[in-house]
This record gives structure tokens, C-alpha cells and sequence, in this order.
């Protein structure tokens, strides 16, 4: 018997090590698209809002563009690299970014791709560990990657000085500052944290008096603690620019309490801020951070004492789903469009394919929604280095020099607006938005965030 | 007993005491390091990457095995020493020490560090001690997330410039893999002798019967509180390493998670032995660069799947791993390995 499982252990590993050496195997483009060759035409949404590729800038990708295809290379292929924490304790949220990657890539194949030539995807876990995420970037390195995708600040940060010997750009949606500055070849895809939370003062302290908490101490001017994460991640608002910014504006910042992601209670650290005289609470966290805190001040009796915020990767349909009638009333800052923005083209191409690919409503999230917008900003960025140097010429560096030459790249007709520069390394466009009836809801126009990256 | 190859006779103390016996293995030791120190020639930077991980990982469970190993004495706080090598390498290398005088302090303080955690050693084993040691788990990284920020760079951590020796930079995966191995084989060596000397001999009995060696006259507290030394110190050099690797760290690259990983690395290898760490990490870190790899290629054929749940591969792998050598093979492959070799030499007799 035991020499049975230990030959059939080492059957299943060798059978492991087979698959996993086996080569990758070449997608193939849907059926039901268009061959790059032929005139684009929308395959998901309706006639009358059928958008055109988006192409450089705001406009429209032309449908001659195409044919700049090299006729001597009629089996072009870009790859684009992603990688990410898809299992870890950021997985939540993480997981639907790779089927967003895919269905974006998906979908421009079926508009041409990138003039003419294919997209393909490659994607590496890296389980929230720095090893993985420099292991899979060594991986891809070795391809000569045109520019990759990064979602955690962990390996943005670790691999920050390589991607720039390498020349190799990257866009991540892990936005911390020391990933972002002094500026690199790492482009943030949202305002860094810390300009967020600036953003988010500008909106407040001038609205106070209208959106203060009903109940509560010291309502005369916003006093502020952090309930956060104990991470990185959590705590990168902890920085002298964001304490000078706020003293700036006549808000005090009176304390900071810690708690572990995933937390199942966060009472103590609820009334914590509360006896230090709080009466906002700010948290830097995923989408279950903010759910979190919501049910517990619901549950102490003391959700009316607080205004509650948070970053935008906080809001996701995952914490209303978590935090339930808790998030009623929870502010945050928004730097894209939403789900709901239903008459918006880019939105609607989205929302179209997100039901032709039967993903599962688990899926429909801010992960699904930015994924699909980050490949169109890759293949914009790519098109245009194209227009520049020719498929010849097409290089890492060469990316990175359009991404910092390119004022303004608005991929899925302004899902996101990306306005880099030469020393400029995130965006700095948001809203503020509310929790109503289950909605995320702008209370703003568009504002600029004010630049609080370190000195 | 090991099983000699025939004809193979002790002709002398010095040839007793060998390691390497023979001509045979002579060459086939020279031949194993040659081409060690030639693979960065031959490879590309993915296949040193994971050559230069397993290097570092396998220098922090080779201290894993002398305390867990060797003496008996458990600890879920290899990670946690493993960051104080790392964050004194690169405070050291941050204030203008050079990194090759760096790397050994950061073992030194990491030992001392080791040795503090070590101290309720005399008064609590087994478990009681595992909970001691999460408590280095817990503070450690406590402390240089908020302790004197203006060194240990708070939660952002610390950058480590890269460092050189003349003209080298050793910034690429293939300058590194030197540094590294060469570590490892130092380490390795030094492992599989702490074993034959005094103090190892005197750890395994601690091992093997605390209270009939305190009665043989070998002084407990301070043997054990060597072996934390020596672990720590190990995991302070792995730690150094890692920092050169990485380039950035911070308290979250040093989990109880990887404490738990080098935990299960000494247990697939085999407890007690110099070889074990080796074989162990080699396997749970190939194993999971094989899962890592294979979740796109299954997203790729089965894309009604989600992907979170084939990546996660990876962590079962690890679990059924662990498992399956648990109640399969509790000495681990390194004596599978001996088994092997045996049968080998027997062959083609069974017995």
C-alpha cells in the first residue's frame, strides 16, 4: 500500500513537472471576432453605442490604422505582462484583475489588436510575497517585456530599481509613494495615496459644516484618525508632507490605530479614536478594511459619531456587499468611472463583455473594471511609440519615453485619464463619492489632488 | 549505519573522521562545485533567480535545523531573525559600511538577538517554546516598523544600493548567484560539521534525552542557548542576503508565513541532517515555482475556472506536501536519499 501512494505521488508530480515545462499554448482568437485583417465591428454591444477603438489620446482609433501591420511579419504577437497577488490575503479583490486582463485583450484582438498584431497575456501569481513577484519579473524579463502591469506595492517597490537598468516601464496599481518617487520607470495608475487623502481634505474642510457627523465631539472642525492596516499599505499616509498638509488646512490628525487585514473585529480600535477625540475616520485598506470598521461603529452605536472614508480601493462592490446597511454614508475618493456609469462608451464596451464571457458576478469589480482599462492603455502607449519608431524601434524604452511624452491617454474612452510627465508619476484627477442606497454616488466634479509625494 | 563501498576501510583516524573518502568522491565533489560556481554562464536570470532564492532559503533552514534538528528545540521565529540580518545589512550599508563587512555582523547581531529569544530555552519546551519564538515573530517586526524610524525606515523600509567589490556590481541575478552560493557551501560545510563536533554531539543529546544528558554532565542552558545562536546567526546571514536580493524591505517580507515555510522545508528534507535543508528547499521551492507556472497554463486551457482558485495551487501544494511526508516519510527525503544510496550499493541484493 505505502509503495502504491508513493508511486502514485511521484506519478502526479512528474505529470506536474510534464504540464508545467509543456509550451504555453498559443491562444487562439475568438471565433466570433474579426481576424486583425478585417474592418473592426463590435461584437457585444449595441449598434447604436458601439464604440470605436479608442486609440492615441481621446480619439477614436481610425480603421485604416491597421495597415501599418508589416506585411513581413503577418504573425505579429505583443505579449503583455502582468503580475499579481491572485491567491494571498489581497486576493479578493486581486483574482478578477486576471480575467479583466484577459477579456480586454480579448476584445482589442477582435478590434485588431495593436495595429494589426495580436495581444497576447502572460500573467504570474506572486501570493502577496516579494520572492514570488521578482522570481515571475526575472521570467519575463527575459522576453524583453515592452511594459508590464503590477499590482502590489510589495514587488513595485522591491523591483523598482531593476525595471529602470532594465528599461522596462511598468504600470502598477500598488501606488505607494516609495514606489512612485523620485520617479522611475514605475507609473501609478491612481493618484498616490498620499495625494488622495490631500484630495480628500480639499473636499472636506471647506463642506464641513454640510456633512459632519450629526452626533458626536468637537464638531467645530474635522479631527481625524487613521484606522488602518498595519502594513505598508495602511500606513502610507504616515508621512510629514500629509501632517504638513493637514495642519495646512486646520485639521488635526488625532490618532492612528492599527489592525490586522482581515481583522474580524475592530471595536477597540474604534473607540480608541473615539476617546482621542475623533470624529473622522480615515482607512487606507482594500475593500474589506472599510467594510470592517462600518459594521463595528454600526454595531458600538456609534456609526453616527463618525464621518467614515477611505482610499479608492476601498470601493468596491465587495464592501457593500461585505459591510452591507453599514455602508450607507461611507465617502471615498474615486478616480475612475464605475459600473454604473451605463452611458459611458468605454463602461458599456465593458459591462458588454463582462456579459459575453459569462464571468460570475463575484467578478464585477474594481479589479475586472481597471484590468480591462490598463490593456487599453498599454496598447495605446504601444501604438503610439509605433507612430514614432516603427515596430523596429518598438522597446521598453521606447514605451517609456511616450508614456512621459503623453500629457493626457484617456484607455476605454476615459475609464481612467492617465496624465504621467517627465516627473510626474500618477495621476492626480479624482472625485469624491458616497455610499447611497447602495450605490456609489459623485458628490463631486472632477478635482485635482494636490502633490504630497515625499521630498 | 552507513554502508561503505566494498573494500572501503578506515586506514587511519583522519580517514576515519573524512567526510570526502575516496578518489571517487573527490572528483565527483570537485566536479559538483565547478560546475556550481559555472551554472551562471550557462543559465538565464529566471532559472539564478530561483537558484539564488533557494541559496538564501537554504542557509536560513540549515540554522532551522541546527536549533529544530540537532538540538530538539522548536521555533516559529526564523523569518523574524531573518529581518534583523536584512535590517542591519542595510542600515550598516545605508551609514557607509561596506556590505562584505556587513554581511557577517548582521549575523552577529541576528545570533545575539537569537540568543535573547532563546532564554526561556531552560524553562519551557515543545510547544511552549514554538509560542515563545512567535513572539520574536511578533516584536521583531514590531520594532522596526515603529522603533527609530530615521534608521529602520518605519513601515516604507530601507533601500540597499547594490553592493561591489572593485569594478563588479553585484545588482544582476548572475553577480549575485557568487556571493550567495558561496555562502551556502560555507554554511552547508559548517552545518554538516557542528554535527560531528562537541557541541553538536552534545545538542543531539539534548535532543535525543535532555534530562540523561544534563545527568552525562552537558550543561543545558548554555547549549541550547548556543544552538539559538547559531540558528539565528545563520538566518542573520540569509537575512543579509536576502536584503541584497530584494534591494527593498520591509517588515512584511518576513512573515510568520515564511517561518512557517522554513519550518516545513526542514521537514520534508529530514530533521538532523546536513543534507536535508538542501533537498527540502530545493523541493518545496520548486515546488512552488511549478505551481506558480502552471496556474496560467491551466487558466489558458480551462477558462471557465477562475484563477484565483488554480494559482492557489500552490498553497495546497505545499499542504499535501507536508501532509504526505508527515505520515509517509517523517525523516524526510534526506533519508529516502540514504535508503537510496544504500540500495544502490547492496543492489542486487535487497537485504
Amino acid at each position: 500500500m505505502k509503495k502504491i501512494v508513493v508511486l502514485v505521488t511521484l506519478v502526479t508530480l512528474a505529470m506536474v513537472v510534464l504540464i508545467a515545462c509543456a509550451p504555453t499554448p498559443t491562444p487562439v482568437p475568438p471565433t466570433s471576432a474579426p481576424k486583425p485583417t478585417d474592418a473592426p465591428k463590435p461584437t457585444t454591444a449595441p449598434a447604436t453605442t458601439a464604440p470605436q477603438p479608442p486609440a492615441a489620446a481621446t480619439k477614436p482609433a481610425e480603421p485604416t490604422k491597421p495597415a501599418l501591420r508589416s506585411k513581413a511579419n503577418p504573425g505579429e504577437k505583443i505579449t503583455l505582462y502582468h503580475l499579481g497577488d491572485v491567491t494571498g490575503p489581497l486576493a479578493a479583490i486581486t483574482t478578477p484583475l486576471v480575467s479583466g486582463f484577459n477579456d480586454g485583450a480579448k476584445y482589442l484582438n477582435g478590434k485588431g489588436g495593436i495595429r494589426g498584431a495580436e495581444i497576447l497575456v502572460e500573467w504570474s501569481d506572486t501570493a502577496s510575497k516579494v520572492e514570488l513577484g521578482i522570481a515571475a519579473y526575472n521570467r519575463f524579463r527575459e522576453k524583453k517585456p515592452l511594459i508590464m502591469q503590477m499590482y502590489g506595492s510589495g514587488e513595485t517597490e522591491a523591483l523598482k530599481d531593476r525595471l529602470a537598468e532594465d528599461k522596462v516601464p511598468v504600470l502598477t496599481a500598488g501606488v505607494s509613494a516609495k514606489g512612485s518617487y523620485p520617479p522611475g520607470y514605475v507609473f501609478a495608475v491612481v493618484p498616490i495615496y498620499t495625494d488622495q487623502f490631500g484630495l480628500f481634505l480639499d473636499w472636506l474642510v471647506p463642506n464641513w459644516d454640510k456633512v459632519k457627523p450629526t452626533k458626536g465631539q468637537g464638531l467645530d472642525a474635522p479631527k481625524i484618525a487613521f484606522v488602518t492596516w498595519d502594513t505598508a499599505f495602511g500606513r502610507a499616509l504616515e508621512t510629514p508632507e500629509v501632517k504638513a498638509y493637514a495642519e495646512k488646512k486646520g485639521v488635526k490628525l488625532v490618532a492612528q490605530e492599527l489592525f490586522v487585514a482581515g481583522a474580524p473585529d475592530v471595536t477597540t480600535q474604534i473607540l480608541a479614536a473615539k476617546k482621542a477625540g475623533a470624529n473622522v475616520i480615515y482607512t487606507n485598506t482594500l475593500a474589506h478594511g472599510p467594510a470592517q470598521v462600518l459594521k463595528d461603529a454600526v454595531s458600538l452605536g456609534v456609526r453616527e459619531e463618525f464621518l467614515i472614508a477611505g482610499d479608492n480601493w476601498s470601493l468596491d462592490l465587495s464592501m457593500l456587499a461585505l459591510a452591507g446597511a453599514a455602508s450607507e454614508g461611507f465617502y471615498g475618493v474615486f478616480p475612475n468611472l464605475w459600473w454604473d456609469d451605463a452611458d459611458h462608451a468605454g463602461v458599456k464596451i465593458i459591462q458588454g463583455e463582462f456579459t459575453t464571457n459569462a464571468r460570475k458576478p463575484a467578478e464585477r469589480s474594481v479589479g475586472y473594471l481597471l484590468a480591462f482599462t490598463f490593456v487599453d492603455a498599454m496598447r495605446q502607449y504601444i501604438e503610439k511609440t509605433i507612430d514614432r519608431v516603427g515596430f523596429e524601434g518598438l522597446t521598453g524604452a521606447a514605451v517609456y519615453e511616450t508614456i512621459q511624452a503623453t500629457p493626457e491617454l484617456k484607455p476605454m474612452e476615459g475609464v481612467q485619464t492617465f496624465d504621467f510627465g517627465k516627473d510626474k508619476r500618477a495621476p492626480s484627477r479624482a472625485r469624491i463619492v458616497q455610499v447611497q442606497k447602495g450605490k456609489f454616488v459623485y458628490l463631486t466634479d472632477w478635482m485635482t489632488a494636490p502633490d504630497l509625494r515625499p521630498k | 549505519m552507513a554502508i561503505r563501498l566494498a573494500g572501503d576501510f578506515d586506514i587511519s583516524y583522519a580517514h576515519d573522521m573524512a567526510i570526502i573518502r575516496n578518489r571517487g568522491q573527490w572528483v565527483m565533489t570537485i566536479a559538483f562545485i565547478v560546475t556550481l560556481f559555472a551554472l551562471p554562464f550557462f543559465l538565464d536570470a529566471h532559472t539564478l533567480g530561483i537558484l539564488n532564492l533557494i541559496g538564501i532559503s537554504i542557509i536560513a533552514v540549515h540554522g532551522l535545523n541546527i536549533l529544530l534538528g540537532y538540538t530538539g528545540q522548536i521555533s516559529l521565529g526564523q523569518a523574524a531573525f531573518m529581518a534583523v540580518g536584512a535590517y542591519t545589512a542595510a542600515a550598516l550599508v545605508k551609514a557607509g559600511v561596506s556590505f562584505w563587512l556587513a554581511l557577517p555582523m548582521a549575523g552577529l547581531v541576528a545570533g545575539l538577538v537569537g540568543i535573547l529569544f532563546g532564554l526561556p530555552s531552560l524553562r519551557i519546551k515543545g510547544f511552549y517554546l514554538a509560542m515563545a519564538t512567535l513572539a520574536a515573530q511578533m516584536i521583531i517586526p514590531w520594532f522596526f516598523r515603529n522603533v527609530r524610524t530615521d534608521i529602520f525606515g518605519g513601515m516604507p523600509g530601507l533601500t540597499m544600493q547594490p553592493p561591489r567589490l572593485g569594478e563588479i556590481i553585484f545588482n544582476s541575478q548572475a553577480t549575485m548567484y557568487f556571493p550567495i552560493m558561496l555562502t551556502v557551501v560555507v554554511c552547508t560545510i559548517a552545518a554538516k560539521n557542528i554535527a560531528r563536533t562537541r557541541l553538536g554531539r552534545a545538542l543531539l543529546a539534548i535532543r535525543d534525552n535532555d534530562l540523561a544528558a544534563e545527568v552525562l554532565g552537558i550543561e543545558q542552558f548554555s547549549h541550547k542557548l548556543r544552538a539559538f545562536f547559531l540558528s539565528a546567526f545563520y538566518a542573520g546571514l540569509a537575512g543579509a542576503l536576502w536584503a541584497m536580493y530584494a534591494r527593498s524591505i520591509n517588515p512584511e517580507q518576513f512573515s510568520l508565513l515564511s517561518s512557517v515555510w522554513y519550518l516545513g522545508m526542514v521537514i520534508v528534507g529530514g530533521m538532523g541532517s546536513a543534507l536535508g535543508p538542501i533537498l527540502g528547499t530545493i523541493f518545496l521551492r520548486g515546488l512552488e515555482e511549478i505551481t506558480t507556472q502552471l496556474a496560467p497554463v491551466l487558466s489558458k486551457m480551462f477558462p471557465q475556472l477562475e484563477a484565483g482558485l488554480l494559482a492557489a495551487l500552490g498553497p495546497m501544494a505545499f499542504g499535501v506536501a507536508l501532509m504526505l511526508f508527515l505520515v509517509f516519510e517523517p525523516r524526510g527525503l534526506s533519508h529516502r536519499w540514504e535508503i537510496l544510496k544504500a540500495a544502490w550499493r547492496l543492489r542486487p541484493f535487497a537485504h
